[in-house]
């Protein structure tokens, strides 16, 4: 017996509400941890922001990617657990109430009802049975005659029988959200792609990880557009994609935010923009000498007129040290030896805009946009949605509706005649008191007028 | 007439609409009640007009959008649906004296809306991320959600100063104008299912916004994060309801703590953490 109960110890601790409720509460204070810590630091601003004994705290909590550690998993895990045995638990007994049908009716058990009315009748009701049958008829979706004493008439009569299976449907919707998310963390991925305008790639880097997909297909860049409003806020970003496959086009679509692309399971979202060099034109002049000008495309060596050089633009920044941009420049001698520097596009007179013998000038630069594109793949969003309208489909029904039965005793006395009422809701509310109330009013009105 | 007029002129009427509750409560005369439910449906009106007056204003701009979109004018459709809310359960519930703690605050909402000077309460254009209808469904769901809470929350004040009153049936005094203790409990559990169950659909817009607009239908945002927090807080509190069979001064605290979590998420997120929803964002 002692070990029986050891044994199916932990089971019912899972399903008791009081775990249920501590697991909603922690899994609240679990998920406020998370937004005072930020969250996706990489390893470089953790170790600047805290010192390192926190640190230790913070990683072995995983508190700065904590809806990603294993401890918080664990606890949806266990919430899991909880609603499946609950269910298990409950559920039996519930379609046991459900299908029970009571066949005979002692009036005694209806005096035992908190909700009840009684009142005498001044003779044997025969002559209004017809008239309640029909009422009850009427007023109730399922109505049965129960046995009783002779001569005596019961029923049973009830409404939303099945309001108290929706919060198993509740339940389930969690469930179903879980498994989506799931299956979306198994199946699907996250990450970004940059596409420069007139490109095309099919390659996505993956979000927190070092790793790469190769899409079966290319997307390609057209055109990318940014618009704004005379105050200077974005008005909107724009992406005219090609998808390719094998080189051929399949298909052709602007996106916008708000407004994404899907091929073949895979979205594609307008998320973020940028600029990269396209093109440079510099004047080179010689010590002694006429200044050359050149147009460079971005990596591209270009031969240096009149000379044996080669001459490239490797690198691009905005703002170099905040003195605006800059290009690395590198020029190749006959026999391959690379030289080079930064050479400071809005200062002309800067003394170190100079490679080998070469005083530097920038002229133009123009740039080209690429755009930045989240690409993502969830097979689990259409279960996680259906989960999410089962949700409200449960919520809804389970608060809107309650399982409302009425019992009615109506026999002979010494007297004459007696009925009880009794009723009872599966929802304890103050609403069916009153329609019980009234209920009641309204059958003894019918009977009388019998 | 401009949008703003109405707006100002609402925040004055719901001052009177509080104070003609205030004054019904404490001298328990009730045909103050009475002009304060006047007041306030009229304010309402005048609410309502003064927001579709804004929505056509931002037409007029050149760059039309419900009047859904910053900090402003989601206190101005706070305010709105905590009245809409609380004159729905009023015509239910044929309780007047209610109405003290839901129109202040509503009065409350408008005043720091209007008077502070944090708030910008110009019209301004969407940016791109806000541009999409799953805005207006998102918006109008999740405040009917806080609503709910915040009329569940005077209900609460009402039940915990009516219990140390008077333990037992029945009280005198200002708080005898309040409805029983039973029906209190009853209409605060009423409040808190409707409240959670337009939370879930909040929730559930915004997600399905967020997995067309980012590409995730969940990011844990601090502000998602937060009315994940506000839906167990209140789920906790239907479980130990239905199956505990908690009632009363318990619920009433479990319904404070749940709505200190909607003020949270909604200002707390704002000014505290950043992420997508805060409103400060350029």
């Amino acid at each position: 017996m002692a070990r029986n109960v050891l044994e199916k110890a932990p089971f019912s601790y899972l399903a008791s509400l009081k775990f249920t409720v501590v697991l909603l509460l922690v899994l609240a204070f679990g998920s406020l941890l998370g937004t005072l810590f930020p969250q996706g630091l990489s390893e470089h601003e953790l170790t600047s922001r805290y010192t390192p004994e926190t640190l230790r705290w913070v990683s072995f909590f995983s508190l700065h990617d904590l809806y990603h550690s294993g401890w918080f998993r664990f606890l949806m895990a266990l919430l899991a657990a909880n609603i499946i045995v609950c269910t298990l638990q409950r559920l039996p007994k519930t379609l046991n109430l459900l299908r029970r049908k009571e066949s005979a009716l002692n009036p005694e058990r209806l005096t035992k009802f908190s909700l009840r009315q009684q009142w005498s009748l001044a003779a044997d009701p025969g002559a209004q049975r017809e008239a309640v049958r029909e009422m009850l008829r009427r007023s109730f979706s399922s109505f049965r005659e129960l046995e009783t004493s002779p001569g005596a008439f019961a029923a049973v009569a009830e409404k939303g029988r099945w309001s108290v299976l929706m919060i198993y449907v509740v339940h389930m919707s969690i469930l179903v959200i879980l498994l989506g998310a799931f299956i979306g963390s198994l199946f699907g991925f996250r990450g970004m792609m940059n596409i420069p305008e007139g490109s095309a790639s099919d390659v996505v880097h993956l979000f927190g990880r070092q790793e790469a997909v190769r899409l079966p297909f290319q997307v390609r860049c057209d055109d990318f557009d940014i618009s704004f409003y005379e105050t200077g806020l974005p008005k909107e970003y724009r992406s005219d994609l090609t998808i390719l496959l094998d080189g051929r086009e399949v298909k052709r679509r602007t996106i916008r935010v708000n407004d994404p692309l899907t091929h073949e399971g895979v979205t594609f979202y307008q998320s973020s923009y940028g600029a990269f060099l396209e093109e440079a034109e510099v004047e080179l002049r010689r010590d002694a000498g006429d200044p050359v000008r050149l147009r460079l495309p971005y990596r591209q060596p270009v031969a240096l007129p009149g000379s044996n050089l080669r001459i490239q633009v490797m690198d691009f920044l905005e703002n170099f040290s905040q003195f605006g941009p800059a290009l690395g420049i590198v020029v190749w001698s006959e026999d391959g030896e690379p030289e080079g520097s930064w050479i400071l596009a809005d200062r002309p007179n800067f003394h170190g805009n100079r490679v080998g013998d070469y005083r530097i000038r920038v002229l133009e630069i123009k740039k080209g946009h690429y755009t930045g594109l989240q690409v993502k793949k969830d097979p689990g969003v259409w279960i996680v949605i259906s989960g999410f309208v089962l949700l409200l489909v449960g919520l809804t029904a389970t608060f809107y509706t309650s399982h409302r039965k009425i019992w009615l005793w109506m026999g002979p006395t010494e007297a004459g005649g007696k009925v009880l009422v009794a009723g009872k809701s599966s929802k304890n509310s103050l609403a069916f008191e009153q329609e019980f109330h009234h209920f009641c009013e309204r059958l003894r009105s019918a009977a009388e007028a019998a | 007439m401009t949008s703003s007029f109405l707006l100002s002129l609402t925040t004055f009427a719901y001052l009177v609409c509080s104070l003609c509750y205030l004054a019904g409560v404490t001298f328990r005369f009730r045909p103050f009640l009475l002009c304060g439910t006047a007041t306030g449906a009229f304010t309402l009106v005048i609410h309502s007009a003064g927001m579709l007056l804004r929505w056509k204003e931002s037409y007029d701009l050149g760059f039309g959008h419900a009047p859904l979109s910053n900090l402003y004018e989601s206190l101005v459709f706070g305010a709105w649906s905590i009245m809409l809310v609380y004159f729905l359960l009023e015509r239910r519930s044929k309780q007047r004296a209610l109405g003290v703690i839901p129109s202040v605050l509503a009065f409350l909402a408008m005043a720091y809306a209007s008077f502070s000077p944090e708030i910008d309460s110009r019209i301004q254009p969407l940016i791109p991320a806000l541009k999409s209808n799953w805005l207006i469904a998102h918006v109008i769901t999740c405040f009917l959600g806080y609503a709910a809470f915040a009329v569940s929350l005077g209900i609460s004040v009402v039940y915990l100063l009516k219990k140390k009153d008077n333990p037992g049936h029945g009280s005198s005094g200002v708080l005898g104008m309040f409805p029983t203790s039973r029906q209190l409990d009853e209409l605060n559990y009423q409040m808190i299912l409707f409240g959670f169950l337009w939370l879930s659909v909040g929730i559930l817009t915004g997600s399905v916004w967020a997995n067309s607009a980012w590409g995730s239908y969940w990011s844990w945002d601090p502000k998602e994060t937060w009315s994940l927090i506000t839906w167990l807080i209140y789920a906790a509190v239907l479980h130990v309801r239905a199956v505990r069979r908690w009632r009363g001064r318990k619920v009433a605290w479990l319904s404070m703590l749940g709505f200190a979590s909607v003020l949270f998420t909604y200002f707390g997120v704002n000014f505290l953490l950043s992420g997508l929803h805060s409103y400060a964002v350029k």
